[in-house]
C-alpha cells in the first residue's frame, strides 16, 4: 500500500532533537574538522535543514501549523537524500526513518506543484529520451563503439549477465574508460555479457528520489521486461544509484527484478576470491594485463583513499521488507541503518593491488560524507552540490592520498567538478573499474 | 504572533538577511522540543524569529535590539530539551550554531576556550592526542560543554575525577540581559583565562547557581574550561557504529569493571570506600533494566516479560560501572588492587559485563569515556524524564534513590511510564569525594497521549515529596520553572527572593526568557 506523509507521523513526532542526525556517530568522531555528516545543515545552518528539522517541518505541516508551500518544499529539496542522518539517528533509535519520511514529503511537494523546475525538466527528459540528460536515446550505446568494447545484444540473444549501463556512464564521455573497464571485467568472467543497447532506459531512481514516485512504474516495468526477455541470470551495474534503485527501491515498491543485482565491485571482488584471497589472484582474475606488466620490477607506491557512495554503502543494503508494527519493536535487520552496505568489496580490491596503500578518510562506510550529487541536488541545487563535493575532496586530500577511488559515476563526476573549481592538482578521482584496470597497466 | 517589521529589519541589518528567519517552517523547527517538557506533546512556543549571530559583537547588537523593542529572546546551541526553546509567544530564538570555534587550547595550563556550538565529542577528539580530556556532562558528547558549564546542571560519568561542569569554568564571556558585555574571572582584568574568580569580577554563583538559568539570564559567548589528563592513546581504535556493534580494545592501563553488591547498605558503604580511596576515572550506576533497555533492547524485552529473569536481573540493582585509568602501570595496578579490596570488603562481586549483558567491555568502556550513551535514553520508548534527584551526600542521595523508586513504581503501576523493573536511579560520585549525584529516570513515549497526561504533574508531585519526606535538593522540579522556586524557596532559606532580586537587577524588563529560570515579577504558584 502506498505510503503518505501522514503515515510517518510517529517518526516525525518521535524526534527528540538530540541532533545525532547532524554528526557522524559520536563513537567515531576523530576530529572537529570532519565530525559532521549532514551536508544540508552544514551548509544552511538553520535547524530546519537538519534531519531532525525536516521531521519537525513535516510535523508542522500535518499538524496544520504551517502550509506545504514553496518554502517548505525548499527545505526538503535542499538535501542530497544521502541517509547520513538516518545512520546517526539509528545508532540510538529503532523507530524513526528519516529519508523515507523526506521521500514522502517530496512526493507531497510534487503533488502540490512545488518541485524545483530543474527536476521537472529532468522527468521530462526521462520521459522523452529515457535518460536524465535529455540526450538522444539513440546515442545511449555510443560508448561501445567509442571504446571498442563489444558486448552481446541482449535484445537479440540470450545472455548470462545483463549489464545495465545507466545514464551517467552511457552519456558522459569523460567516463568512457570507467564503463569500458567495467565491461571488460565482466567479460573476464567467461560468461555471456550483454546490454540492452539503445533500448536501455534510465532506472528511474532520480525521478523517484525527487518525489516523482509515479514515474517509477514505467521504468521498472521496462527493466523487468528486458531482464526477463534476455534470460539474464544476473544484472550487473557500475553505478551505485542504479544499484540502489534495483536492490532497494524496486522491491520496496513491489517491483523487484527477477534476478540478483550485483555491483561491479562485488563481482570483481568475487572473481578475485572475496575475503581472504591472495593479492596475486586479484591481478590474475580482474586485470587485463598481468600484475607485473610494465612495471620493470619496480614497486610504485600509490596512496589511495576510497569514497563510499551512499547507494552502495549505507543505503545499499537489500530491502528486507516493510515493518508494519510499532517500530520501537522493529528487529535490527529491518532497519536501514547502513549495516548491509558494500563496504569491504571495493576496499579488498584496492588493498590487494601491489604498490597501492589504502588510506582511509575519517568519515567512511555508513558514516561517509556524501558527494553532493544525490537527491536531485546536482540538477537543482548546483552550488550546494558542489560545496558538498569540495568538502569531501578536502577530506580526501587530508589523508595524503594522491587518488580518490569510488564506485559511482555520479560521485566521480561531482568530485571532478569540485577539483576543477578548487583548482587543485593534489588528487585525482578514478572509478573503481578503471582503477583496477589501470593499476596493473 | 509575528515579529514587528522594524525589529526584523533591525535584526537583519545587524546580522544579515540570510541569518535571520521568520519563515514559519524554520520557526517551527525550533518549537518541537518534546524532551523534558512539562506539558504533554511536542510543541513549545513558536519563536517569532530565529537569529544566528556569528560573534559576540553580533550577540550584543541582537540583545540590544530585543531590549529596544521589548522582545524576549532565548539562546540555544546544541541543546535538546524544552528549556532550549521559547517559553513565551514573543521570543526571538538565538541559534548560536555559527559560533563553533575552539579558540585556544593551553596544554601547559590545561585549559581550553570555546564558543557555544562546539561539542564535547569534537573537543575530546582534539584533546586526546595532547594527552588531555574534558569532563563530559550527562547530556552527552553531542552537546556543548559551554552550555552545561554556564547554563544547565553539569554532572557526568566523569564527575568522579573531573567534577561538576560549572566547577570547571576558568572564565566566561557573558552578554548580560541588557546587552552589556561582562567578562567573568581573570579575563575580565586582562589577565587571560586562568581563573574564574579573579583578578576581575567573580560571579560564578550569580550567573548560574546550582541548576543554571537555562538561557534565562543573558547569553554566554565564550567560556574557558579546565582540562584533565588522558593517559590513553591519541586515537582510540573503534570499529562499528551502533550501540550493539561497537568493537573497541581497551588500551593499556585502562579498564572497565562492573561491581555488584547484595543490598543498598553494602552498596552505600562501597561508595564511601571508593570516595575515600580517591580512585576511578569514570563511575556511575546505570540500573540493569535501563542498561539493557538502551544497549540490548531485545534482551530487555525478553527479561521484562519473564518473571524469573526479572528476579535475576533485580539482583544486579546495587551496582556501579567504573573505569580505571593509570598514569603508569604501577598507578593502574594500585587502583585495580584497591577496587578489588573495596568490593571484597563489602561482600560484592566484579562481573564480566559481556557475560551479564552481552555488551563487550571495550564497547561499554568507550561509550562511557566518550559519553555517547545519553541519546540512547530515547531508544526504548522515545522519551524519558529525569526526576527526584540532586547533589547530596552519598547517604542522602541513596535515600532519594529509595524514595525515587517508590515514586516510580507508582507511575509504572498507573501505566504512566515503561516498566523497566522500577530501579532506575542513576547515581555517581563527585571529585573522588563524599558528594553524589542521583536522579530517577522514567522511560515513556510522549506520542502516547495517555502517558503524557499522566506525567504532566510529575514535577509538582516531586516538588511536594521533597519537603514531605525531608529530602535534600530540589528534585529537578526546577525544570517546572518559576512557580517551583516559589514553592521550594520558603523551605530552602528563601533563596527564591534573592534569586528574583538578582534577575530583576540584571534584567529589569524580564526579556531573557525566564520560563525555565525565575521571572522578575513574582509567583505563578497560585495557578498550580
Amino acid at each position: 500500500m502506498p505510503l503518505a506523509l501522514e503515515d510517518f507521523r510517529r517518526d516525525m513526532e518521535g524526534c527528540s532533537r538530540c541532533s545525532s542526525c547532524k554528526w557522524i556517530p559520536l563513537s567515531q568522531i576523530r576530529s572537529k574538522r570532519f565530525s559532521q555528516v549532514c551536508p544540508s545543515i552544514s551548509k544552511f545552518k538553520f535547524h530546519a535543514y537538519s534531519g531532525s528539522g525536516k521531521l519537525n517541518t513535516g510535523l508542522s505541516i500535518i499538524d496544520g501549523r504551517s502550509e506545504f508551500d514553496e518554502a517548505a518544499a525548499d527545505i526538503f529539496y535542499k538535501c542530497t537524500m544521502c541517509g547520513g542522518c538516518d545512520v546517526g539517528c539509528k545508532v540510538y533509535r529503532n523507530d524513526i526513518d528519516l529519508t523515507d519520511t523526506f521521500a514522502e514529503a517530496r512526493a507531497r511537494a510534487v503533488e502540490l506543484g512545488h518541485a524545483p523546475i530543474e527536476l521537472l525538466m529532468l522527468v521530462e527528459n526521462m520521459n522523452a529520451e529515457n535518460n536524465v540528460f535529455g540526450e538522444p536515446k539513440d546515442a545511449r550505446a555510443d560508448w561501445e563503439a567509442e571504446t571498442g568494447v563489444e558486448l552481446l545484444d541482449a535484445n537479440a540473444e540470450q545472455v548470462d549477465i545483463l549489464l545495465h549501463v545507466g545514464c551517467r556512464l552511457a552519456y558522459d564521455t569523460a567516463l568512457r574508460p570507467e564503463i569500458a573497464a567495467a565491461a571488460r571485467i565482466l567479460q573476464k568472467t567467461g560468461l555471456k555479457v550483454g546490454t540492452s543497447k539503445t533500448a536501455e532506459s534510465c532506472c528511474g531512481f532520480r525521478a523517484y528520489e525527487s518525489g516523482f514516485k509515479s514515474e517509477l512504474a514505467k521504468f521498472s516495468d521496462d527493466m523487468v521486461n528486458r531482464v526477463k526477455s534476455c534470460g539474464a541470470k544476473m544484472v550487473a551495474v557500475a553505478c551505485s544509484d542504479c544499484f540502489g534503485a534495483f536492490n532497494y527501491v524496486y522491491p520496496k515498491n513491489g517491483r523487484a527484478l527477477p534476478v540478483p543485482v550485483r555491483h561491479i565491485a562485488e563481482i570483481a571482488d568475487e572473481m578475485a576470491g572475496g575475503a581472504g584471497r591472495e593479492t596475486a589472484k586479484t591481478a590474475a582474475a580482474v586485470s587485463i594485463r598481468p600484475a607485473d606488466a610494465g612495471r620493470g620490477g619496480e614497486t610504485r607506491t600509490r596512496k589511495v583513499t576510497y569514497h563510499d557512495p551512499c547507494n552502495l554503502g549505507r543505503k545499499g543494503q537489500d530491502f528486507t521488507g516493510q515493518y508494519e508494527g510499532n517500530k520501537l519493536d522493529r528487529p535490527d535487520e529491518m532497519r536501514r541503518a547502513g549495516q548491509g552496505g558494500r563496504y569491504d568489496e571495493p576496499r579488498r580490491l584496492i588493498e590487494s593491488i601491489p604498490g597501492v596503500e589504502l588510506v582511509e578518510m575519517e568519515r567512511i562506510r555508513e558514516y561517509s560524507w556524501c558527494c553532493g550529487a544525490g537527491g536531485g541536488c546536482y540538477e537543482s541545487q548546483e552550488e550546494f552540490s558542489l560545496e558538498t563535493a569540495k568538502e569531501r575532496i578536502e577530506e580526501a586530500i587530508a589523508t595524503g592520498a594522491d587518488t580518490l577511488v569510488t564506485s559511482c559515476p555520479w560521485c566521480v563526476n561531482n568530485f571532478n567538478l569540485a577539483i576543477e573549481a578548487m583548482e587543485t592538482g593534489a588528487i585525482e578521482v578514478v572509478g573503481i573499474s578503471q582503477f583496477i584496470e589501470e593499476a596493473f597497466s | 504572533m509575528i515579529i514587528p517589521a522594524d525589529a526584523l529589519a533591525d535584526l537583519r541589518a545587524a546580522l544579515s538577511a540570510e541569518r535571520v528567519a521568520d519563515d514559519p517552517h524554520i520557526l517551527d523547527s525550533y518549537a518541537a522540543q518534546p524532551f523534558h517538557k512539562v506539558e504533554p506533546g511536542v510543541w513549545v512556543h513558536r519563536p517569532i524569529a530565529v537569529a544566528m549571530p556569528e560573534n559576540t559583537e553580533e550577540v550584543i547588537e541582537l540583545v540590544k535590539i530585543c531590549n529596544k523593542y521589548k522582545l524576549r529572546y532565548k539562546a540555544i546551541s546544541t541543546g535538546w530539551g524544552a528549556q532550549g526553546g521559547a517559553g513565551f509567544d514573543n521570543v526571538v530564538q538565538v541559534d548560536l550554531r555559527h559560533m563553533d570555534r575552539i579558540l585556544e587550547i593551553d596544554v601547559e595550563n590545561r585549559t581550553i576556550v570555546v564558543e557555544p556550538y562546539v561539542t564535547c565529542a569534537q573537543i575530546q577528539a582534539e584533546l586526546m592526542p595532547l594527552g588531555l580530556n574534558l569532563h563530559i556532562h550527562g547530556a552527552g558528547s553531542n552537546c556543548s560543554p559551554l552550555a552545561s558549564a554556564t547554563s544547565h546542571m553539569g554532572m557526568g560519568f566523569s564527575s568522579i575525577s573531573m567534577g561538576y561542569a560549572p566547577r570547571n569554568i576558568m572564565g566566561v564571556e557573558w552578554v548580560l540581559p541588557t546587552g552589556d558585555l561582562l567578562q567573568v574571572g581573570s579575563i575580565g582584568s586582562g589577565a587571560g583565562w586562568i581563573s574564574p574568580d579573579g583578578p576581575g569580577p567573580s560571579l560564578r554563583g550569580i550567573l548560574r547557581g546550582w541548576a543554571g538559568a537555562d538561557g534565562g539570564f543573558g547569553i554566554f559567548t565564550k567560556c574557558a574550561l579546565k582540562l584533565y589528563p588522558w593517559a590513553g592513546p591519541s586515537e582510540v581504535n573503534v570499529t562499528g557504529t551502533g550501540m550493539d556493534h561497537l568493537d573497541v580494545e581497551i588500551p593499556e592501563n585502562n579498564s572497565f569493571h562492573l561491581c555488584v553488591f547484595k543490598d543498598m547498605e553494602s552498596y552505600g558503604r562501597a561508595l564511601y570506600d571508593l570516595a575515600h580511596a580517591e580512585i576511578g576515572y569514570i563511575q556511575a550506576k546505570v540500573a540493569p533494566g535501563l542498561a539493557l533497555a538502551i544497549s540490548q533492547f531485545d534482551r530487555f524485552k525478553l527479561t521484562r516479560d519473564n518473571e524469573n529473569l526479572r528476579k535475576m536481573v533485580g539482583g544486579f540493582s546495587h551496582q556501579f560501572f567504573i573505569c580505571l585509568q593509570g598514569n603508569s602501570t604501577e598507578h593502574f595496578d594500585y587502583q585495580v588492587h584497591v577496587l578489588e579490596s573495596i568490593v571484597e570488603k563489602n561482600g560484592g562481586s566484579m562481573l564480566d559485563i559481556s557475560q551479564v549483558m552481552g555488551t563487550p567491555p571495550g564497547a561499554m568502556w568507550w561509550m562511557l569515556v566518550r559519553n555517547s550513551l545519553a541519546p540512547a535514553m530515547f531508544r526504548p520508548t522515545g522519551n524519558f524524564y529525569s526526576t527526584l534527584g540532586g547533589d547530596e551526600s552519598i547517604a542522602s542521595a541513596l535515600r532519594q534513590d529509595i524514595e525515587g523508586e517508590k515514586l516510580k513504581e507508582g507511575f509504572i503501576a498507573e501505566g504512566a511510564c515503561e516498566d523497566d523493573f522500577g530501579d532506575n536511579a542513576h547515581t555517581l560520585l563527585y571529585e573522588n569525594g563524599l558528594f553524589a549525584h542521583t536522579e530517577e529516570l522514567l522511560l515513556f513515549d510522549h506520542r502516547n497521549r495517555e502517558q503524557g497526561e499522566k506525567l504532566k504533574d510529575l514535577s509538582d508531585t516531586v516538588m511536594r515529596e521533597i519537603p514531605e519526606k525531608l529530602l535534600g535538593g530540589g528534585g529537578f522540579s526546577f525544570f517546572a520553572g518559576g512557580y517551583a522556586h516559589d514553592y521550594l524557596g520558603p523551605q530552602m532559606d528563601n533563596y527564591h527572593l534573592w534569586q528574583r532580586r538578582i534577575k530583576t537587577a540584571f534584567d529589569p524588563d524580564d526579556l531573557s526568557d525566564s520560563k525555565y529560570f525565575i521571572n522578575s515579577e513574582g509567583a505563578e504558584l497560585a495557578e498550580h
